[in-house]
């Protein structure tokens, strides 16, 4: 064989290789055809993904995981992901969808594909009882901390440059549990988190002595599944897996079980809103 | 591959990187110039013949070669904050790094004080001169020469392990590149960035390091 003959045979079977890889199933075919879904959850972040007592995968994120792959008749596979991991484990293939409270900003979608929101948070300030942070601003010479990579530490931080308030006051944590553990150590005077995980923080013994301070201002957290981007079709299903979740009361359910009360009207409404 | 680059986003956030790029190399630089003070001192006690003396660097040793460098920097900085002692993140990992870049570096130091003759000892001895003298005029300018090039490895460890002060919040390469990404989500070419940042910081410090031994030990190695 010549060099041209050798050339063309290579090109011939690179297109050809594009052409059946063209033809190869969608992500909702690859996970039905595969019967497990991979589903990625931030398990440090209760009551949304956590460890149960049994060091078992548990929360609202791990049950909508589970339901998802019961809509689509396949077993879940649960991964345990940090904040920082969720697009890395989209890309590589790892996962088929992340239910990670994910803020949907338009920045991010440039990146990643969002589904419908699936919740609102309400980013709160956390600290000793008696600290007398009342308003936002009294946070201004007070020692804060976040989890690295959150979207509310990119709200405290622009708070902070608008108000002039320097980031010498600020200390960024690894996960959601480290940002805690300062607190409990008092490396920080005050951390903030979201509404729901400061709930279930203060129902521990070990943040007895600790308050739910003020809302991060103007702020609502709206949160989507993630997938893919190029997965259109996945992500349409997503979308009406969550309208469903609401529909059939499937929503309220798992809320129940997580928060203890009915989905607030609010919630709900927001949800709509959003859509 | 379906993954589609988009550079631009990095690029706009060049400045930030190269801050946290100077973080890095500012922390592990002087990591290891303290690492090298104190692993000398270590590598003169384990030699020593006094147990009281030697058994403390031994221990040293022990512990900072055998624990993963992330156990340490999580154990300065969560550790010690459980006994209510705060270092900040940027003291947290610089004291770990030093603490193993000493435990390391004494053993290597150590190798290359064996590999002087004790006759040397001796020698300088009757000429006059006191203990330290010896150490100073004789023993250490030979020493270091040997042990350069190890010592240079140790060198690249410390800026690639400074990357673990993502675990305590410190604001260096890595924990940049983790909050910059997680902005856009543009995560691989930020950390493909982040990583040509390293291997530059580390071809710079060792392009540094050959010019100061040519400098140091002209005339020979």
């Amino acid at each position: 064989m010549n060099l041209k003959k050798k050339i063309s045979l290579l090109v011939a079977s690179i297109m050809a290789a594009t052409v059946f890889s063209a033809a190869q199933a969608d992500q909702l075919d690859t996970v039905i055809k595969r019967g497990a879904l991979n589903c990625g959850v931030v398990l440090d972040f209760p009551p949304m993904g956590y460890f149960d007592k049994d060091n078992k995968p548990a929360g609202f994120d791990v049950d909508y995981c589970n339901d998802l792959a019961s809509a689509l008749g396949v077993k879940a596979k649960i991964l345990n992901l940090t904040w920082g991991d969720r697009i890395p484990s989209l890309v590589s293939g790892k996962t088929d969808v992340v239910v990670g409270s994910t803020s949907d900003t338009l920045e991010r979608a440039k990146s990643v594909g969002f589904s419908y929101p699936y919740f609102v948070f309400k980013f709160q300030v956390f600290s000793k009882k008696g600290s007398n942070i009342n308003k936002f601003d009294d946070l201004k010479n007070v020692k804060v901390g976040a989890a690295l990579g959150t979207t509310y530490e990119t709200e405290y931080l622009a708070y902070a440059k608008k108000k002039g308030w320097g980031k010498n006051n600020y200390t960024s944590f690894k996960s959601e549990n480290d940002a805690y553990l300062g607190l409990y150590q008092g490396k920080v005077d005050a951390i903030i988190s979201t509404n729901t995980n400061i709930a279930t923080k203060l129902q521990t013994k070990e943040f007895k002595g600790y308050v739910a301070g003020p809302y991060v201002p103007n702020y609502d957290d709206v949160v989507g599944l993630i997938a893919k981007r190029s997965e259109v079709a996945w992500i349409n299903y997503l979308n009406l897996f969550l309208i469903h979740q609401i529909r059939d009361g499937k929503m309220n359910e798992r809320y129940n079980k997580h928060f203890g009360s009915d989905v607030p009207a609010d919630l709900i409404q927001a949800l709509r809103d959003n859509k | 591959m379906e993954y589609e680059f988009h550079w631009n986003i990095v690029f706009d956030k060049l400045p930030q990187l190269l801050s946290g790029a100077f973080v890095t190399l500012h922390v592990s630089v002087l990591s290891m110039l303290i690492g090298i003070a104190i692993a000398v001192l270590l590598a003169i006690a384990k030699m020593s013949d006094s147990r009281l003396i030697s058994l403390p660097a031994t221990v040293w040793v022990e512990i900072a070669r055998n624990t993963p460098a992330l156990f340490q920097i999580y154990m300065a900085y969560f550790g010690l904050g459980a006994f209510g002692i705060h270092l900040s993140p940027y003291a947290a990992v610089l004291s770990a790094l030093v603490f193993v870049n000493a435990g390391y570096l004494t053993e290597t130091f150590r190798g290359g004080f064996l590999s002087i003759p004790k006759t040397q000892y001796s020698a300088s001895k009757s000429l006059g001169m006191s203990s330290i003298q010896v150490y100073r005029y004789i023993i250490l300018p030979q020493m270091f020469r040997r042990i350069y090039h190890p010592m240079t490895n140790q060198f690249v460890w410390s800026i690639l392990m400074s990357s673990l002060g993502i675990l305590v919040g410190m604001n260096e390469l890595s924990g940049e590149t983790q909050r910059l990404q997680s902005l856009s989500f543009r995560t691989l070419e930020f950390f493909i960035v982040a990583a040509v940042m390293y291997f530059l910081i580390t071809k710079f410090v060792l392009f540094s390091a050959s010019l100061v031994s040519q400098r140091l030990f002209r005339g020979d190695i």
